[in-house]
């Protein structure tokens, strides 16, 4: 079947700064072939003048279009609405970014702006013709649970956010520590497998002495940081070294402290454990700054590798040195040590100054902390990343702060790094209040863009297996790999490295690609 | 053959390499004519075929904008795509065509000014380099 274009051209995105010539562009788009109807319209993204757009399609009998207007995150979905009312399917819309592309970069330059955009105009009709109709298909989440793991801080706040949405609350807590949150709290137990998508997971979990399965549509992750177990060779050595929340415990107790203070960014500076985090530099310069004020004859100072207070904190980082704080920098070359022999002198070699110093201090506090060492555990059961320093790795940030690279699993508190408790609070309600949003949705959507292996090409090497992100390409019952497009993101990555060619990826085929290439570079430049 | 127009493919990912190219724009960013973008959803998914198969078309240059490496939206996606760059790399020295035609890019959302940096240093490659093999394509 011949495929019957419609070319969308938005007026305000092409003619409004006069460089382009409008009536060229249709010219070019209606002696295309396949264009069977080329509309000018004001402005796309409103609405009210889509309808005539849409009723020239049906007359028209189009099955798909072009629309040349601004970024396609922008105008899509109302774009793409009105043709699916249409009945032009949505994945066979395709747009051409005319303003931010051509317009607005080439400002002045009438002449290869034109062509530019007759081009861009050509190649995407050319990628137009070749696409294929896809479905998005909904699948049940068995469950409404959100399972959150780690009863702390922020998995308290998550649980009580996401109960708000109607969700089901279940806390996994490693410890027997009691708490209040709303839901099913199962005390003493862990997650140690994890098996599914976003929507429908079934998590293994060891609770006591027993192991059972648990479906979950979400999971959080609020594990917290490493708090208990303070590692390093510093901490070896200084036996009542503290870290810095439990130092302003003990300064707001109003009890002076302990002969000199010195303030390590960690008990372990040459290894690769701890990460100095930002929020520990304005909470150091908060603390050394109260420190001074209550008890100006202390001797303080501050020992690290990298000062990084944030925003107007660097006035704080000026008014510690004016009041007497000595600020020590070093680097892993001459990083600081205390001999077990001597556990109240910390020797240091001064970057700034180039000599080592001995400094004799009371207290030793440690500004930062390590990561969980669960972490991994739960990073290999859940099969999320990790960051190099063993944290718990976020997603793109366009996927939200609280999310990880996985869909279905959030993160949030001091799994992610050390953080203050407000901070980590506020983190859980996030991650709570989108994991209960995800499960009340009550379908996972998948489909669409999607990969697809013609197993007669496959030749099982599991290449596919280990590249993908989200495992959707497993080993079938024929020994030959297959897509389980649930979990399938449509990011074709698996398609470039399959040595046999044998998958593709929906409306991302080689042929696609090279088309719409082959048109670009045969236009004018 | 002084005035000669480079011709340079860019293959940009939908994610963050698309946006950074909206948001240079929005800036009032300049970029040069000859500069074309196809979308991929991903870096990742760019095969060694579609930057050689571009060359072959008659692009002097080629270039992949992706997420950076630690915020990629498909998480290991833009790693992949500076993989199958390097790859496409090799396969061109080993013709003895000049490896500075295929480069990889990363962006964050944010950056305005990450695409016309790279836009700038391949009409730059493109025109110290003239068309492959120095023909008139
Ligand atoms: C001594 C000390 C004092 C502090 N004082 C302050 C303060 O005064 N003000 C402030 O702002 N911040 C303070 N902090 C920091 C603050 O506690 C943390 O930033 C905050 O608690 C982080 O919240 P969270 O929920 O991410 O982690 P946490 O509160 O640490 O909670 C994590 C929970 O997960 C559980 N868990 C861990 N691993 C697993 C697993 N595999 N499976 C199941 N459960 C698991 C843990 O048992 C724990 O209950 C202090 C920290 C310490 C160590
Ligand atoms: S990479 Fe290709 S050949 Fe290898 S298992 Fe996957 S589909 Fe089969
Ligand atoms: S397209 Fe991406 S998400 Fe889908 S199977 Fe391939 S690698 Fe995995």
């Amino acid at each position: 079947m011949k495929a019957m274009v419609q070319v969308v051209l938005c007026r305000c995105c092409i003619e409004v700064s006069k460089l382009l010539d409008m009536e060229r562009l249709q010219k070019v788009a209606s002696e295309s072939n396949n264009v069977v109807s080329t509309v000018a319209v004001d402005a796309v993204c409103d609405g009210r003048n889509l309808a005539p757009v849409m009723a020239e399609a049906k007359l028209k009998e189009v099955d798909r279009a072009v629309v040349l207007a601004c970024h396609k995150k922008d105008i899509s979905p109302a774009v793409v609405k009105a043709y699916r009312r249409a009945g032009v399917n949505e994945y066979l819309v395709e747009f051409v970014n005319i303003r931010e592309e051509v317009v607005l970069p080439h400002m002045g330059d009438h002449e290869s702006a034109q062509k530019k955009a007759e081009t861009k105009l050509r190649a995407a009709i050319s990628r137009a013709v070749l696409l294929s109709p896809l479905e998005k298909l909904t699948e049940q989440m068995a469950t409404r649970n959100v399972v959150i793991i780690g009863a702390g801080v922020a998995g308290q706040a998550a649980a009580s956010e996401a109960a708000r949405t109607g969700a089901h609350t279940i806390l996994l807590e490693k410890t027997g520590r009691s708490l209040k949150a709303p839901g099913v709290i199962l005390p003493h137990s862990q997650v140690v497998g994890a098996k599914g998508y976003g929507g429908n997971f079934t998590l293994r979990i060891r609770a006591g002495e027993k192991s059972e399965d648990l479906g979950a549509a979400a999971v959080v992750v609020a594990t917290g940081g490493g708090w208990t177990s303070l590692r390093g060779p510093l901490a070896k050595a200084v036996k009542d070294a503290m870290p810095l929340y439990r130092f302003y415990e003990v300064l707001l107790s109003g009890s002076p402290p302990n002969g000199p203070v010195v303030i390590v960014d960690t008990p372990d500076p040459v290894g690769k454990t701890v990460r100095v985090q930002d929020y520990a530099w304005d909470e150091t310069l908060e603390t050394v700054i109260e420190l001074k004020k209550k008890h100006p004859d202390t001797l303080v100072t501050v020992v690290f590798q990298e000062m990084r207070a944030f925003g107007l904190s660097e006035l704080a980082y000026k008014e510690a040195a004016d009041i007497g704080v000595r600020f020590v920098r070093y680097d892993r070359n001459g990083s600081p040590k205390v001999d077990p022999k001597q556990p109240n002198t910390l020797t240091v070699k001064d970057l700034s100054l180039g000599e080592v110093l001995s400094i004799r201090f009371g207290t030793l506090v440690f500004a930062s902390i390590p990561p969980n060492e669960d972490n991994k555990l739960l990073a290999d059961a859940l099969r999320i990343s990790m960051t190099a320093d063993g944290g718990t790795r976020r997603g793109s940030i366009q996927r939200w702060p609280v999310t990880t690279p996985k869909p279905g699993v959030f993160v949030c508190g001091s799994a992610l790094f050390p953080k203050s408790k407000a901070e980590a609070k506020v983190e859980g309600q996030a991650a709570g209040a989108m994991a209960g949003a995800f499960v009340m949705r009550g379908v996972v959507e998948y489909g669409g863009v999607v990969a697809e292996v013609t197993q007669d090409k496959c030749s099982a090497c599991l290449t596919c297996v280990r590249t993908c992100p989200y495992e959707a390409p497993f080993i079938g019952t024929a020994s030959k790999a297959e897509i389980r497009i649930q979990a399938c993101q449509g990011c074709g990555m698996c398609v470039g490295i399959c040595p046999s060619k044998a998958i593709e990826l929906r409306n991302y085929t080689d042929e696609q690609i090279m088309t719409e290439t082959r048109t670009l570079l045969g236009g004018d430049f | 053959m002084t005035d000669r127009r480079p011709k340079i493919v860019g293959f940009c990912c939908e994610k963050h390499g698309a946006d950074a190219a909206v948001l240079a724009a929005r800036s009032g960013k300049h970029i040069d004519a000859s500069v074309r973008l196809v979308q991929v959803p991903c870096t990742g998914r760019i095969d060694g075929i579609h930057l050689l198969s571009a060359l072959e078309e008659g692009a002097d240059a080629v270039f992949v904008l992706g997420c950076l490496e630690k915020n990629c939206y498909y998480d290991t996606g833009s790693i992949e795509g500076r993989k199958r760059v390097g790859y496409v790399k090799q396969v061109l020295a080993e013709a003895g065509i000049e490896k500075e035609r295929v480069e990889m890019f990363n962006a964050a959302s944010t950056n305005a000014w990450a695409f016309p940096e790279a836009a700038a240093k391949m009409v730059e490659v493109a025109k110290r380099l003239g068309p492959i093999g120095g023909g008139e394509k």
